[in-house]
């Protein structure tokens, strides 16, 4: 086990540098150029323009600038921001917390009611339940996730009244201790659910066809024929055997929570981490985005050799050499 | 210079004549309570001159002043320089500065701050820095009289102070620091209405009223800039209460449904900033006048104000806005549309169509945003008409300049853009070495008509030069202007005092101090 995952390591390593590498040159080819939006639209001096450029080192070569940039890397230096003349790490840390919070909440509750939708489905397959149970997880699947928020905005803050339209914490009555956090609660509710929404269809189909899958297998059946308690095969044998692929698609999604919630983080005015990367991206933000791309390839590596060790618990018939 | 103060004076005589007839409408001010602005993004910092950076302006309004600022209307106003003089040369702009003006960590404020500023701007290359390029040295013979001294006379220089850029800081929190980095950055210390408390990145700013405030101490306890990024959540957050006043404009289409609706104030007037298609002249046919005459008789600007500013705005006549309107030339306009008359000229110029229809196929890159869409293909359907095909190109902002302003790739483009705050932003924009010139234009008259206006001092002097300049660009057409953009204020009916309704001649744009709730 130990072996296997210093290999593991040392291969995320690895792909964690060529990722870099291939980032860094994808975001120079794209056409922009942050020193001249710097420097704005209504009176672009080239004076200030070359000022930027030289100030930033964008004025060197493109293979210079990525080997500074790795120097610095590897030192634990992530930079300074060219907009924002900060460390990025500081910018980074400031948006965290607020994106973990919103997308770990919906992760675990798309996995939870996702797995546990499909599986009541699979039990059931055929039945009106389960039809308008697909039916529903389809037209999720296929709706945009800001579209989304924006209804459930109009709908439970602007015609119920019963929840704010957006933000992290209510600013007309500031609040201290054990209410600002059920003031961050309650404002978390509706960015949430949309996020939870639009993942549940993953969970919910792959878990009811796995769940049916392993049903129809040879075990299941020799347990029926011996007479045993429907409910007991499909909690004790079944489930276990059919959560595999949910695991995964979990991982993945977990993999993408440092930035995958940025529309859902605009439209709820979210102070997270998916607007700080488009805002980055807008203004041609170069060490910013290599900063955040680094945590999200890092993120992801990570999540995948949990991911791999989950297996090994979850499934004793899979151990690692 | 005396026409300025003139104005000016005019202005506060018609201020406190408003502000008379408002006093018995209205109750007495009442103090306290907290305001809450939507605010479309995070500023980049709070160094009020180093980069471009329209999120921090509005809010930097509040806590810092400049030597003389803009009012909601564009007028010239005194702000840190209670008044001012120009030598009869036009090269020495000598301001007065107010006497019981403390930082807000107590220091008091003199002229050294004024020039210590505007040397960092000039050396460091600030966001004013072009503006900045007449001046030869800053003199302070007193603590509180600061003198500009020109190379040549210049006469936009004024309303490049007041404009953009050109807050006053504080020089014993900068001096002999890297002022990119300098941690007041972060916690802003300004001479304004209100003193910074917190600003939690991506979602508010907070100020707090400063008591020790030269003009008078504001009326709100609070201001708070809330960051809502999407303008339809903005909108819901302003009609739910959640926001008082809405700083994130509102959608165009909702603009009607807004006016209609209770307790909701909305201020409309024409902005002087306006849409115009700029021809890449570089390249053929676009060098051609007579296929450039044709775009301007083939496009539809009624249709283009109706349907992508809904209704808002005004289809644009002349050269220049007619909101700074001494400048305007109101002679000299675009002509009437008429396809007949664009399409015997495309014939004359050689494009002949093709067995479609088509004559030529053109590149029209533009801005995301849907009042740019809605434009472009507006225009795409007008050139249809004269069997033009227009490929239509969306681009983010980033790639639009690297395209057109760099590359030079490109046939037609829109763009729009203030064309103040004096009308030597013509330079810019139709000038050869203008910055904001993407045409490839280059007519020595108007340079030569231009730079004879920027040097002399007086309105009555300069107007002629600049109506020619118009008269000009109607004759050559290296642009066509659209449509007149409008500036729309909106916010709740309890909101008194705001800078567009009773700080005209007073405070600038977003400046707080005189705003006062009338809540329950």
């Amino acid at each position: 086990m130990g072996r296997y995952l210093l290999k593991k390591a040392g291969a995320a390593v690895l792909t964690i540098i060529f990722v870099l590498v291939l980032n860094f040159f994808i975001i120079h080819i794209a056409p922009g150029d942050p020193a001249r939006i710097l420097s704005g639209l209504d009176n672009p001096s080239p004076e200030v323009i070359q000022t930027l450029r030289e100030k930033y080192g964008l004025d060197k070569p493109l293979q210079v600038q990525l080997v500074t940039y790795f120097k610095r890397v590897i030192k634990g230096d992530l930079g300074h921001s060219i907009v924002y003349d900060r460390p990025v790490w500081t910018l980074i840390k400031e948006r965290l917390g607020a994106t973990l919070l919103l997308t770990f909440t919906s992760a675990i509750i798309a996995f939870v009611l996702g797995s546990l939708l499909g599986a009541y489905s699979a039990t059931r397959q055929g039945s009106k339940v389960d039809a308008a149970l697909s039916f529903v997880a389809y037209l999720l699947y296929s709706m945009p996730s800001f579209w989304l928020g924006l209804m459930l905005i109009l709908v439970f803050a602007s015609w119920l009244k019963i929840l704010p339209t957006s933000g992290m914490v209510n600013l007309r009555a500031p609040s201290t201790g054990i209410l600002h956090y059920l003031d961050v609660f309650w404002h978390l509710i509706l960015p949430a659910t949309t996020l939870s929404l639009v993942q549940i269809p993953a969970y919910y189909r792959i878990t009811r066809s796995s769940v049916s899958g392993v049903l129809k297998e040879d075990f299941i059946t020799m347990f029926r024929a011996s007479g045993m308690d429907e409910r007991k095969i499909f909690r004790k044998y079944a489930f276990k055997n059919a959560i595999l692929p949910t695991v995964t698609v979990f991982g993945l999604h977990l993999a993408y929570v440092v930035t995958g919630a940025a529309l859902v983080e605009i439209v709820f005015a979210w102070p997270g981490m998916g607007r700080l990367m488009l805002g980055a991206i807008y203004r041609r933000d170069y060490p910013l985005l290599m900063g955040i791309y680094l945590i999200m390839s890092l993120s992801v590596a990570v999540t995948m050799i949990v991911v791999d060790i989950l297996y090994a618990v979850l499934d004793p018939r899979i151990r690692y050499t | 210079m005396r026409k300025y103060v003139s104005i000016f004076v005019a202005l506060v005589v018609a201020a406190s004549m408003l502000a008379g007839c408002a006093q018995n409408s209205t109750p007495r001010p009442k103090e306290g309570g907290t305001l809450i602005v939507s605010h479309q993004d995070d500023p980049i910092s709070f160094n009020p001159d180093w980069k471009t950076d329209d999120y921090a302006y509005p809010i930097n309004q509040n806590i810092f002043n400049k030597l003389v600022t803009l009012d909601p209307r564009y007028n010239i106003v005194p702000d840190l320089a209670t008044k001012w003089e120009v030598s009869p040369d036009g090269k020495t702009y000598t301001f007065y500065l107010a006497k019981n003006v403390k930082w807000h960590d107590g220091t008091k404020f003199t002229s050294q701050d004024v020039k210590w500023t505007f040397d960092t701007i000039i050396q460091k290359k600030g966001t004013a820095y072009n503006n900045l390029q007449a001046v030869e040295s800053i003199e302070c013979p007193d603590d509180y009289t600061v003198v500009f001294k020109l190379k040549q006379p210049y006469s936009a220089f004024l309303g490049f102070l007041a404009w953009y850029g050109t807050f006053v800081m504080p020089k014993h929190v900068y001096e002999g620091t890297d002022w990119t980095t300098n941690p007041a950055n972060q916690k802003p210390i300004g001479t304004g209405p209100f003193k910074f408390v917190e600003w939690v990145k991506g979602d508010h700013v907070t100020l707090e009223k400063n008591p020790d405030y030269f003009k008078g101490a504001p009326h709100l306890d609070k201001v708070v800039f809330r960051i809502i990024p999407d303008a339809n959540t903005a909108l819901q957050a302003f009609l739910n209460n959640e926001v008082d006043v809405a700083g994130v404009r509102p959608p165009l289409s909702e603009v009607g449904k807004l006016e209609k609706t209770d307790g909701v104030k909305v201020i409309k007037f024409a902005a002087p900033s306006r849409y115009y298609i700029a021809f890449n002249m570089r390249k053929a046919p676009w060098n051609n006048l007579d296929v450039r005459k044709a775009i301007a008789l083939a496009v539809n600007r009624q249709e283009i104000v109706d349907k992508a500013l809904k209704g808002l705005g005004q289809a644009a006549k002349g050269f220049y806005t007619p909101a700074i309107a001494w400048a305007y030339n109101d002679k000299d306009v675009l002509p009437e549309r008429n396809l007949q008359e664009a399409n015997r000229l495309l014939d004359a110029a050689g494009l002949k169509p093709n067995a479609e229809g088509i004559r030529l196929k053109i590149d029209l890159p533009y801005f995301q945003g849907s009042e740019w869409a809605d434009m472009a293909t507006v225009i795409k359907a007008n050139l249809k008409e004269v069997g033009i095909d227009v490929n239509l190109q969306q681009l983010e902002i980033a790639a639009w300049m690297q395209k057109v302003l760099t590359d030079h790739d490109f046939d037609i483009t829109i763009l729009n853009g203030f064309q103040g705050p004096d009308p030597d932003n013509l330079r810019l924009r139709v000038g050869s070495n203008g910055n904001l010139q993407m045409m490839g234009y280059s007519n020595a008259e108007v340079d030569k008509l231009l730079d004879e206006a920027s040097q002399l001092t007086k309105v009555e002097e300069r107007a002629p030069k600049y109506k020619d300049v118009q008269r000009i660009l109607s004759q050559e057409l290296p642009i066509v202007p659209l449509a007149e953009v409008t500036s729309i204020y909106v916010f709740k009916s309890y909101v008194h005092g705001m800078p567009v309704e009773d700080g005209i001649g007073k405070v600038t744009f977003s400046d707080y101090s005189l705003v006062w709730l009338d809540k329950k």
